[in-house]
This record gives structure tokens, sequence and C-alpha cells, in this order.
């Protein structure tokens, strides 16, 4: 990942760490679900693909993930003069990123408690 | 590791780990102080207990319930005078509070036949209120007293009324926190689900999280009933005891204060499969878009939208009046638990304070990764910290006002920092955009108090001028204001009425009466 993708990751990063709340859920499994349905999603928006809505908590994520596209393309303009390719790399990097301050790096020692 | 050692607790090596100074470039996986750890022998920590946990915060809002203590009577104590969970039933879970006064025979002798007693007693004196809530206590569980199998046997004699039991004492965890989580864990294992209740709409959700304090649930159901959502529980402030049995038959669980209220909505997505929406309902911002987010999930964005319009125009003329005095003013934002980061950012982005320092007494380390990831650079996040280094971190950071509980509040008072208290509220609600209009008036209130002049003199040797008046708030407030005369014609202080709660019971919202003339199920 070169210096701009990094900075352009820890940009959307520090978005999500400042104005949601998703990616704190209790445990380290929450977080992995939560993590990864959310950030597809959002994925699946600014590419324009379709998002599966067929489950009462695919809506749940998709909620999160439609505050999370409009507020990275609010607050980031650069997002609209990427083509697909890129920004499904980005995402991947942002995924990596959330999962490393969230769950991998975390230094939370309450992530791994079996029981909520 | 940004951890920041007090002086006042070099002494005490244990608590090197529970204090961190945001620095630059710190992330959470270097910027985290411990949480939720046994208090350490030495520190004479503030916090309160597990039985006050589950009892004085979960379980007494709940409004058409007699709440009995197992114990003795001081356990009881925090009622009407301490607590601002209100309701719309006069107050009773307020006015009337209940203890069996456990003696010294009762712990030779055991209890149960007392508090059998006690529970029907209870019953004859409030013949109108058939639910019950008994909280056990330390002395009752030392002795071992079957709470349980008392409330089941009169549950049998007295067929009309139901009985919950949390036994949470108080040294059951290292702090009230304790007691949430175990009476989230009790009620779902108890109670939900054993009651079915009325649908009457197709949007249906349980807001969990909110205690109503000073009113803040029912400025946010109001908000979800003019959208058309029923909200079949609020977990737990103004509830019912049987809509609290009801919380499996929700749509989606909106969950406010996730520290004293994430156990259930886990476990209500893990047993019943509904999903937890975390939010946050103070704030322009974020509460707008946590109504949208609400919406979003039933399709009722064009709803939303109608009431973030009207409510935004109505009263961002008024905050923003209040943000430019308060622009620059430093606080400590010192809460419980979910208020570290429900408003360490938005505090900052929308009333233009700088928030210096966090703290909690109960978070966990999920708060403080919360709150530490929205405040600014600098801020100095404290966990359990004592007496002393509050006093220390006000020494070293010098608020202009501290946000915290009336314990450390008196404690800030005294020295000549003024503080608001934002457990049991000043002038709240808090919640709503009129709600965080009054927060910022209320800061506005204490930063430029007028007797600021006149505490910081000393009647024995000081001169004390009596050729002039002291100067208003707005005098000391609008002195750059009216210079630079930047202040547009529509920005102007509060203008909302001193009670803003009672309007809202029995008020009409024909978006939820016409989904019931539509027997939606």
């Amino acid at each position: 990942m070169d210096d701009v993708m990094k900075d352009r990751v820890e940009q959307l990063a520090d978005f999500i760490m400042k104005w949601c709340l998703w990616q704190f859920h209790s445990r380290a499994w929450d977080r992995e679900r939560q993590n990864e349905e959310i950030l597809t999603k959002t994925m699946q928006l600014l590419c324009d693909e379709p998002v599966n809505l067929s489950t009462p908590s695919d809506r749940c994520y998709w909620v999160d993930a439609v505050y999370l596209a409009n507020g990275f393309k609010k607050t980031c303009p650069w997002l609209g003069i990427m083509d697909k390719k890129d920004i499904k790399l980005l995402m991947q990097g942002l995924k990596e990123r959330i999962d490393y301050l969230t769950i991998n790096g975390s230094l939370n020692q309450e992530l791994t408690n079996p029981i909520y | 590791m940004p951890y920041h050692t007090f002086k006042c607790s070099e002494c005490i090596p244990e608590r090197a780990m529970h204090a961190v100074i945001k620095g630059s470039g710190e992330d959470l996986t270097s910027c985290l102080p411990l949480g939720y750890l046994n208090t350490i022998p030495g520190t004479i920590s503030e916090r309160g207990c597990a039985f006050c946990g589950a009892k004085h915060v979960i379980g007494s809002p709940m409004k058409d319930v007699i709440h009995l203590s197992h114990g003795p009577v001081g356990c009881t104590y925090d009622t009407w005078h301490t607590k601002r969970y209100i309701s719309d039933n006069d107050n009773f879970q307020l006015k009337y509070t209940a203890a069996t006064d456990m003696k010294e025979k009762h712990v030779v002798f055991g209890a149960e036949k007392m508090l059998k007693q006690n529970i029907i007693d209870c019953f004859k004196a409030f013949p109108h209120i058939k639910r019950m809530s008994i909280y056990q206590t330390c002395a009752s569980a030392l002795i071992g007293d079957d709470i349980n199998a008392v409330a089941k046997k009169v549950m049998e004699e007295m067929p009309d009324v139901d009985i919950f039991v949390c036994n949470a004492p108080g040294f059951g965890g290292p702090s009230q926190s304790g007691g949430h989580h175990k009476i989230n864990i009790a009620w779902i294992d108890q109670k939900v689900g054993t009651f079915e209740p009325e649908i009457k709409s197709k949007y249906v959700i349980n807001y969990v999280g909110d205690y109503n304090i000073q009113g803040d649930a029912e400025i946010m159901i109001d908000f979800f009933q003019r959208m058309g959502i029923q909200v079949l529980s609020t977990f737990t402030g103004n509830c019912t005891y049987d809509d609290l049995r009801g919380m499996h038959r929700a749509h989606l669980n909106v969950l406010e204060c996730a520290r004293s209220s994430e156990y259930i909505c886990n476990e209500l997505r893990k047993r019943y499969g509904i999903p937890r929406l975390d939010i946050d309902g103070f704030g322009f911002e974020p509460l707008s878009a946590s109504l949208m987010k609400v919406a979003m999930f039933f399709g009722l964005e064009k709803e939303a939208q109608a009431i973030i319009d009207e409510e935004t125009a109505r009263w961002r003329p008024e905050l923003n009046w209040y943000a430019k005095r308060l622009k620059g003013k430093k606080i400590c934002l010192w809460p419980g638990g979910s208020k570290l980061w429900h408003w360490a950012h938005v505090i900052e982005e929308e009333m233009g304070v700088k928030v210096v320092s966090v703290y909690s007494k109960f978070g966990h380390q999920g708060d403080f990764e919360k709150g530490v990831a929205r405040c600014s650079e600098g801020a100095l996040a404290i966990d359990d910290p004592n007496e002393l280094e509050g006093l220390e971190a006000m020494e070293m950071l010098q608020p202009d006002c501290v946000l915290t509980g009336v314990r450390p509040g008196e404690v800030s008072k005294k020295m000549r920092v003024p503080y608001l208290n934002i457990h049991a509220y000043d002038n709240g609600p808090y919640k709503g955009f009129e709600g965080w209009v009054r927060l910022a008036r209320d800061i506005y209130n204490a930063i430029y108090s007028p007797i600021h002049q006149l505490s910081g003199l000393d009647i024995s040797k000081d001169e004390i001028p009596t050729d002039k008046g002291f100067m208003t708030r707005q005098m000391i407030s609008d002195v750059n204001i009216i210079e630079d005369g930047t202040t547009p014609i529509e920005e102007r202080p509060y203008t909302g009425e001193w009670d803003i709660v009672t309007k809202l019971r029995g008020k009409k919202y024909p978006k939820l009466e016409s989904q019931q003339q539509l027997g939606m199920v």
C-alpha cells in the first residue's frame, strides 16, 4: 500500500473512530462480524453494487453502512474521482486497519471474555 | 505508552496504568487505560456498589413497581432526593421505596419469613400495584436467603402479582457496573418472553439504556412516535414492568447507554434475533444521524427528515448563541459511563468547548476506547479516579467547568471551579435538540455566573468594592461579541419553557394512530 493509500485509509478510519459506535461492540467475535458486515456493505454502496437486505440484521448493518458511505463522500472529496477497483482496495485496507485498531491490536482485555 | 502518573498516586504503583494522555499520533493500540478492575486498596475510590448499579440505576426507573431491598434500611437510601428518573404516573417509583430493614437477629436466624411478610405488606399498602422487584443486598446474600423461593411462594399465594428478583449484592462486582450486568441478565432470564404485548405498528422498537433522567427518554420517544414507530419498551426509564416483559417482540433494539445495557441487547440478538443499533441521542448532528438510521431501518426517511429539519430550524440559532460564547472554554467531562463517549467529540464540535479530560468511575475499557477515540489530542483519560487525582487533574488542566456528579462536583466547587450535574442533571432534559440547547445554557450559566466575582474575595482581608455592582453573565460573555458585531440577528439565548416534558404526555401521534387503525401486526 503506497503512502497516498495509507493516508486515505487513515482519514476513513478517523471518521469511523470519531462518529461511529458500531465498531466497539463488546467482544472480539462481535467486532469481527460488525466490521465485516458494515464495511462490506459500505464498499458495495460506494461501488454501486447490490446490497443484501434480506434479513433484519442485514438492514441494521446497512443503515450504518449508508451513514458511513455518505460521511466518507462528504468528508473525503477524493473518493469521488477514484475508480471502483481502487475503492475496493481502499476499503480492504480500511477493514484491515479497523480490525487492527479494534480487535487484533486492541488493548481491551474484555474482548475475549466468553460470555456477555 | 502514554500513561500518566499522578503525583498523589506515586505511592500506589497499581494506579500506573489507569490514566493516559492522548498524545500526537496515539491510537487505541497504544493509548488506553485499564478499566473495570477491582478497586485498589488505599486509593479511596469513589465508586458505587453492584447493588446500587442494579437497583438505583436500572431497576428503580420501572414505574409501576414496588421496589423492595432485602437488607438494612440504609441500602435503599437513594430515592426522590438523589434520583431524577421521572415517570408519568406521578413518580410512584421515586416517591416510594421499601426495605425489609434487616437487623442482627435476621442475620443470625435468617430473614426469609420476614421477607415474605414484607412482600405481602407492601402489596397491601399499595393495592393498585401488582408488580414488585426485590433486590438482594450484601447482608441477605451472605446469609443465603433464597429470595427466588420466597417470591415464587408469594406468587403462588397471590396469583395476580408478579415478582422479579435481582441477585446483585453490593460486592457482586468491582463497581456499580457489576450490578448493571447482573440485572440485565436476570431480567432476560426471568421475565422477557413472559408477556405478549399489543403490537400497534409495523415499526416496533425497544429503546434501551435510557433511564428518563428529567425526561430524556420521553423526548426521544416523542421523536420515534412522530415517525409512526411504536416504542414497545424503554429499558428502563418511565417503563412498565409488563412492557419490559414483552421486549422479545420488537423488530429493533435501539441502544443508547451501551455501558449499562448492552448485555440485554446482546442477549436479545442471540436468543430472539433482534438486531442492535447503537445510537447517540445527544448533539444535533449525532442525534440527526441516529434518528435517520432508525428511520432507514423501517423505510421512514421522509418522516425523520421532517423532524430533523423542523427541530434544527427551531433550535440551531439558540445553540449557536451559546456556542459563540463558550468557544475555547475548557471542560472536564467526568460522567458515569456513556456520556464520556456520547459527548467527547460533539460538545467540542457543536458548543466549541474543549474537552481536556474524560473519566469514568465504572466504565470498562470499551468505554474508554470510544472516549479516547473521540476526544482531542492532549486529553487526560482516567479510570476510577480518587478524589486527590481529581484535584490534581483540575490544578493541572485549569478547566472552566467540570461536568460530573454531585460528589466530585462539590469538590470542584471548593476549588472555585463551577460544575454541572450531568448524572441527575441541573435543568434537563439534555437529550433532543432542545435538550442540547438546555445543556449549553446550563454550561454558560455555570461558567459566567456572577457569583465567581464575589466568591474569590476574602472579606477578612480583601477590599470589597462598594461603589459598583457586579457584572452580569452577558456583560462578561459578550465583550468580544459586541465589539466585532458578528452575531446574526436570529441567534438568541434559550427561549423554551421550564417544563418541556409534561406536555408530551397525552400528545396525539397521527402517524402512529393510523398504523393502529390499519390493524397492523
